[in-house]
């Protein structure tokens, strides 16, 4: 029972992870109807930012960290400009198309930088973390879980307390009402890919002391933020969350009492039996094809 | 004094204009409306003045000045407001949330004074009050028109946009929905009109258009356009 409450533990801090980036997808779709899938390139992005503060210029942690956010949160306002902005009215094929192929160009420049090699950064906290009975909280998992949940409780509070959530959410349903209501919609959505670019960021800084910093870290959490963002409901916030935990639970249970090789295959098995059982997603709503 | 003047309008979609060559002209203080059945461009009129269509030729001046080509945003903060057809309530924000994003054209309202207007605006429309934290996908036809309306006005407009306000509506509501254009043209708001249902839209209106195909058929006074056999036929029944 202690060991399944560990992995549950282990899986809820990772599940961490794919729902922060799940959610920058999420907030994409409903604002921009745009399928970013440089999601994961966010991340690593953040990630590699966090080596060169920290681990190659010797700045604080924590300020490493900050910086790299903001950095983030500007790079977000070129790559829409860059991927997004050109193709606005040509639907939304040719914008994903435009995403992945930012993903690629953002890879091989990280690798041509960087190289193939993956990098060690420094847990956040120097405490390993704290024993309850006999389940240990590991300090990075804590972090992640803690920071999540604060980034989830200021989401909330933003989208739905304050005028901008208001106009976020107005844009997000219907651009061309919310601009005939004089809300000026293009700025609405650059703050959106500017939020899930830093949010993709730091979910990047928070998850490289455990998965170590790597050009491959990008597609691995690309893939299993956008299966989160099915399994929980296509552009659902809450379906993000949730769906990213499940799947965040499941991986880890299922490397641990089945086979740690196929550790990734069970998130996607988990994908699949969605599809096929309920293919809206946990808060997805059924919608029928018209004859 | 002359508000709008659309003057040799051509504007459409890509394949082919919807309108071409419309002249209007609305004056302060009235209400005009557009006429025409399905097609004529009645719409299309209101999505030019709104910015909403890119590709327009000959020019629109809004208190003399040209609005070609401004955006939406732009437009509404001038002062034209637009209602437009189907109502568009945000379906997962409240009716207060939809009324209270209705003055985003406006520049440094405090939150305090904001949600004071709402509170008005709310009241004047009585039977938003125990709707206010309903979300817009629950509402029904007539009380979205209220929303819609209510919205518009937040904007504190010149000119209203009012675009097919009875269209699905039950004949009661219908007479509350034309009730409130003449009380928002007696609070000082210019309106144009777009209605199929001619003979409520000349009911309240100081002059009409009549569009067909994208062309002005014919325009006057209410008691004219009643008057022409033509209009009649085609569009108010024939029997009045």
């Amino acid at each position: 029972m202690n060991d399944f409450l560990q992995l549950v533990f282990q899986g809820l801090g990772i599940g961490a992870i794919y729902a922060l980036v799940s959610l920058g997808f999420v907030l994409l779709i409903r604002a921009a109807s745009v399928v970013n899938f440089g999601q994961g390139e966010f991340s690593m992005l953040g990630a590699y930012l966090l080596v060169v503060f920290f681990n190659l210029w010797g700045i604080p942690y924590l300020i490493g960290m900050v910086l790299s956010v903001i950095i983030m949160a500007g790079f977000g306002l070129i790559f829409a400009y860059c991927t997004y902005w050109p193709l606005r009215f040509r639907g939304g094929l040719p914008v994903i198309i435009s995403t992945i192929g930012a993903s690629i160009f953002l890879q091989n420049m990280v690798l041509f930088l960087y190289g193939p090699s993956s990098v060690p950064v420094d847990d956040l906290f120097d405490t390993p973390g704290i024993q309850i009975g006999e389940v240990f909280l590991a300090s990075q998992y804590l972090a992640i879980i803690v920071i999540a949940a604060l980034l989830v409780g200021l989401q909330y509070f933003i989208f739905e307390k304050t005028l901008l959530g208001k106009k976020l959410q107005a844009t997000s349903q219907d651009k061309e009402m919310a601009s005939l209501l004089g809300i000026p919609v293009v700025l609405m959505i650059m703050i959106t890919f500017a939020y899930s670019s830093a949010l993709g960021g730091l979910a990047g800084m928070l998850v490289a002391p455990i998965l170590f910093v790597s050009v491959n870290m990008a597609g691995i959490i690309t893939l299993k933020a956008f299966a989160a963002n099915i399994i929980g409901g296509y552009g659902s916030i809450p379906g993000a969350i949730l769906g990213g935990l499940a799947l965040g639970v499941a991986e880890t249970l299922g490397a641990a009492y089945i086979s740690v090789p196929y550790k990734d295959a069970f998130a996607f098995l988990m994908l699949l039996a969605f599809l096929m059982v309920r293919p809206q997603g946990l808060f997805g709503e059924k919608i029928s094809e018209k004859a | 004094m002359k508000l709008l003047e659309i003057k040799g309008l051509t504007a459409g979609y890509g394949a082919g204009p919807v309108l071409k060559g419309l002249d209007i002209t609305v004056d302060e203080g009235e209400i005009v409306t557009l006429l025409g059945s399905n097609g004529a461009g009645k719409s299309t009129t209101l999505r030019s003045l709104s910015g909403l269509v890119p590709n327009i030729t000959g020019d629109i001046l809004y208190r003399g000045q040209s609005i070609k080509g401004l955006k939406p945003e732009a437009i509404v903060r001038l002062g034209v407001s637009h209602v437009p057809e189907g109502r568009r309530i945000f379906p997962g924000l409240t009716v207060r949330e939809n009324i209270m994003l209705g003055a985003s054209n406006r520049k440094g309202l405090s939150r305090r004074v904001l949600e004071g207007e709402v509170d008005e605006m709310i009241t004047h429309f009585g039977d938003l009050k125990r709707l206010e934290n309903a979300l817009g996908w629950t509402l029904s036809g007539g009380q979205l028109q209220m929303v819609a309306v209510a919205r518009g006005l937040m904007a504190k407009p010149q000119l209203l946009l009012l675009d097919e306000p009875s269209l699905g509506l039950a004949p009661l509501i219908v007479q509350q929905v034309f009730r409130i254009v003449a009380d928002i043209r007696s609070r000082g708001t210019t309106v144009l009109l777009v209605e199929q249902n001619a003979n409520m839209a000349l009911s309240v209106a100081d002059r009409g258009y009549v569009l067909e195909t994208g062309r002005l058929l014919v325009s006057g006074r209410p008691e004219e356009l009643w008057n022409n056999p033509q209009v009649r036929a085609a569009y108010l029944g024939g029997s009045h």
